[in-house]
């Protein structure tokens, strides 16, 4: 018994078996951060813990959203992906600004996430950027197509939470509120701009307007700095 | 035909003349021990010989390829890993047979102080396996620093931490151990030279004193309950038992030895095979924090106690603990030298190990699973569940993304996932009442940082009302038990 154990272990271990469960991975070895240049780990390690893809949900709008893909520049996502947004929870990754990307990253990411656009887009679509549009004609558009599940006064209802509540909108961009207009969170169940009513997609002046109408709910101005805070309660 | 078994004899008689063959024969191998201690109890000695013997195999194949410099041996480690063929295998039974080593030897020094084999005569016996288990574990602690990565780079920093704070020397010891003030390229040749000639030479030199006691005085009787050791007649009664009963150690006593080496051996090559070695990790790099050190397992414990203790205490603990066990295991032999060898009646004895053992479990577990480590990478990259997301208002969301920008993700996981230095945030909410998490985020206290400067009062609602967020659906969000009559604070 023994002895077949002996030879079993020793043919093992001499025989070659190069295969043995133990035998380190190279896919294990390490190697230096910068080396890294697949999409998917570049992504898993740098941005999944806020926006989700895939299966993933995250707190901010998910990289794979196809409205999304659909409008956004891919300047835009190189400037964000590099310098991020000031003022809220988006860093910046590239080097001179104390990221740990290279640009050879951020160029492989910006690709991986453009490579997700679908192939058919809705049209007509609204450009990413534009100028806030006339809120009061944004409160309009509100009541048709968001309070529903925002509420009629946009301060929560039954499907959603609030959207003018003042320390969230000191948190967000201009630029976030419009991307949101938009592409949805669909990964939340806020849709896109063409799913809200449905048939009837939100126009170019309609997604402005109602921008407007979010930036209009603003106590604060945006990117102020703000007084820290205050010492702690009783 | 005969001339020639003549002449063979003749050759043979002249070496054993001038070598004493046979009398070293008759006086080792063939050494009649008592017929009892022919026990199971009896191997683990032998195995932690071998063990070390199979170090030594290993440990030369592996300096035929490792070169000990802080700039190559990186390399080197990375190139028996991955590219050596086997060589991974070897570096597996290296690793693996240090782990068996020092396991062993517990095994062996519990054995010998439960069987009161340390008591009289065998006193030096017992002082150098004291120092052979000290040897030992330097033996494990400079081989982790050869394995020259971010993890060994770590561990030797706490090795340092603790030389660096004894009283007076406490400089001089450090540069003693470094050669200079930080861990720079001749460290690496200090822990290499170390580790295969200073110490396997220690070790073999006690081993031999060790071995020659055991000759000389014998191997301990299984005790009786009942037969205590007296200093006047204890040699007379153990004279007594070998002539009654003893048997050559060739070939009677050592068979099950060789059993146990078998056991040993197959140990070790399985472990290597299915688990493989240790790393390596990263390099080792001063300036990359990002790391997850952990120690190897037997020194674990240790850890846990520098972690869990408060910093005042970890001073004394760590330089006077060593001094205290050191004096008591030299000073075991002396002050209970003679009566009760059997472990049936020595209650204390017994109690010492149970304790022992149990709380060297304990901390080597708590080091093992217990919050300790930050993870530096954890707020970009550890996302949160989605049952944790669905259903929260825009400006939760937001708390859930300040919680990430502000690194809170580094110490605290949710649901399992991210830093374990803080607790669990996954139902914070059914744990804290609103005012209790604003006074955590923005105070800090226990080991968390206070955020107060540093997050704008936008931030610290929003990361509250998430926090607030964060329970099971259906369980209610804690209220303030000071005032029954308050609504739960959403
Ligand atoms: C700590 C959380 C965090 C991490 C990590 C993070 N982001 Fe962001 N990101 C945000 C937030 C918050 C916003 C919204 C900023 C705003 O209000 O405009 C944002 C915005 C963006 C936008 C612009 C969205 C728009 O309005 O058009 C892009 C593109 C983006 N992030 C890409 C990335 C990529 C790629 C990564 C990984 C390299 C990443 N982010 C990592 C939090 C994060
Ligand atoms: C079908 C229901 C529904 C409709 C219609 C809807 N939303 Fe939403 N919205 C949601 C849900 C669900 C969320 C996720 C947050 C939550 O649950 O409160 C959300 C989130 C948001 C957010 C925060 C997203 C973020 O990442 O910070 C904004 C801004 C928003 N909606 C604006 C709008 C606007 C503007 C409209 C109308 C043009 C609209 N929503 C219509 C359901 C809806
Ligand atoms: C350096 C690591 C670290 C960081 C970063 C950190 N914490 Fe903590 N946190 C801890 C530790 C450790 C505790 C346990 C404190 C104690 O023992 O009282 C803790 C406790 C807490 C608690 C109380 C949990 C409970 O169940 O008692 C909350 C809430 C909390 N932290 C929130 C945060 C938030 C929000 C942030 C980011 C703004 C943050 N922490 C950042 C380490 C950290």
């Amino acid at each position: 018994m023994i002895r077949t154990i002996l030879l079993l272990v020793s043919l093992f271990a001499l025989g070659g078996c190069d295969w043995m469960p133990g035998k380190p991975n190279p896919d294990s070895k390490w190697r230096e951060a910068s080396e890294t240049s697949d999409f998917a780990i570049l992504y898993r390690q740098n941005c999944l813990g806020c926006h989700g893809i895939g299966q993933v949900v995250s707190g901010s709008i998910a990289m794979d959203n196809p409205t999304y893909l659909s409008v956004v520049p891919r300047e835009v996502l190189l400037n964000v992906i590099s310098n991020g947004v000031p003022s809220t929870a988006m860093p910046g990754f590239s080097a001179a600004v104390g990221g740990t990307l290279t640009g050879e990253q951020i160029e492989i990411l910006t690709n991986g996430i453009l490579a997700k656009k679908p192939a058919a887009q809705p049209s007509p679509l609204p450009p990413y950027a534009a100028d806030p549009g006339d809120p009061a004609r944004g409160a309009t558009v509100f009541a048709a197509s968001c309070a529903s599940c925002h509420g009629n006064t946009g301060d929560g209802g039954e499907k959603a939470g609030s959207v003018i509540n003042p320390a969230y909108l000191d948190l967000v961009s201009n630029q976030y509120l419009r991307t949101v207009v938009i592409a949805g969170r669909p990964d939340l169940g806020c849709p896109d701009f063409t799913a809200r009513t449905p048939g009837k997609p939100l126009s170019n002046e309609e997604v402005a307007d109602v921008t407007a109408w979010l930036i209009s709910n603003r106590r604060n101005e945006f990117g102020k700095p703000h007084a820290p805070a205050q010492p702690p309660l009783p | 035909m005969n001339k020639l078994i003549h002449a063979a004899r003749g050759v043979f008689l002249w070496v054993d003349d001038r070598l004493h063959l046979t009398k070293l024969y008759e006086s080792t191998a063939g050494h009649h021990v008592p017929q009892s201690s022919g026990s199971w109890f009896y191997v683990f000695g032998s195995a932690t010989l071998l063990c070390f013997m199979i170090q030594i195999a290993t440990g030369i194949l592996l300096a035929m390829v490792y070169v000990p410099s802080a700039a190559e041996a990186y390399t080197t480690l990375e190139y028996l890993t991955f590219h050596q063929y086997l060589g991974w295998f070897l570096r597996g039974v290296h690793y693996w047979g240090s782990n068996f080593m020092v396991g062993i030897m517990l095994l062996h020094m519990t054995q010998v102080f439960l069987f009161g084999a340390y008591k009289y005569p065998r006193e030096i016996t017992w002082i150098t396996g004291v120092v052979l288990m000290v040897l030992t574990l330097g033996l494990a602690f400079t081989g982790q620093v050869m394995r020259f990565d971010e993890d060994a780079y770590w561990g030797l920093g706490i090795g340092v931490a603790i030389m660096g704070r004894v009283p007076l020397l406490g400089e001089q010891l450090v540069n003693m151990m470094l050669g200079g003030p930080i861990i720079a390229s001749d460290t690496l040749s200090r822990f290499f030279a170390l580790h295969v000639f200073v110490l396997p030479g220690g070790i073999l030199a006690l081993v031999s004193i060790h071995l020659r006691m055991v000759l000389t005085k014998g191997i301990n009787e299984y005790p009786q309950p009942g037969m205590l050791v007296r200093r006047e007649s204890y040699d007379k009664e153990y004279a007594a038992i070998i002539k009654k009963e003893g048997v050559p150690f060739f070939p009677k006593a050592i068979s099950k030895d060789l059993v146990a080496a078998a056991v040993v051996i197959i140990g070790i090559l399985a472990c290597a095979t299915f688990f493989g070695p240790k790393g390596p990790l990263g390099p080792p790099n001063p300036l990359q924090i990002d790391t997850l050190p952990r120690p190897d397992f037997y020194f674990l414990w240790i850890f846990a106690i520098a972690a869990l203790m408060p910093d005042w205490m970890e001073s004394v603990a760590l330089l006077g603990g060593p001094v205290i066990i050191g004096i008591i295991l030299f000073a075991l032999p002396f002050f209970n030298g003679t009566g009760e060898k059997s472990w049936r009646r020595r209650p204390i004895a017994v109690l010492t190990v149970i304790l022992t053992y149990v709380s060297l479990g304990l901390l080597t577990y708590l080091g093992h699973t217990s919050p300790w480590s930050p993870d530096m990478n954890a707020w970009r990259s550890a996302h949160t569940p989605k049952k944790f997301l669905e259903g929260r208002s825009p400006l939760e969301l937001q708390g859930s993304l300040v919680i990430q920008s502000m690194q809170c993700r580094n110490c605290h996981a949710i649901d399992g996932i991210g830093g374990q230095r803080g607790p669990d945030l996954a139902d914070v909410g059914a744990r804290l009442t609103k005012d209790q998490l604003v006074r955590q985020v923005i105070q800090g206290g226990g080991n968390m940082p206070a955020y107060g400067k540093n997050l704008t009062p936008d931030q610290v609602d929003a990361v509250v009302a998430y926090m607030v967020s964060l329970r099971t659906p259906g369980v209610a969000a804690a209220r303030d038990s000071s005032q029954p009559g308050r609504p739960p604070m959403e």
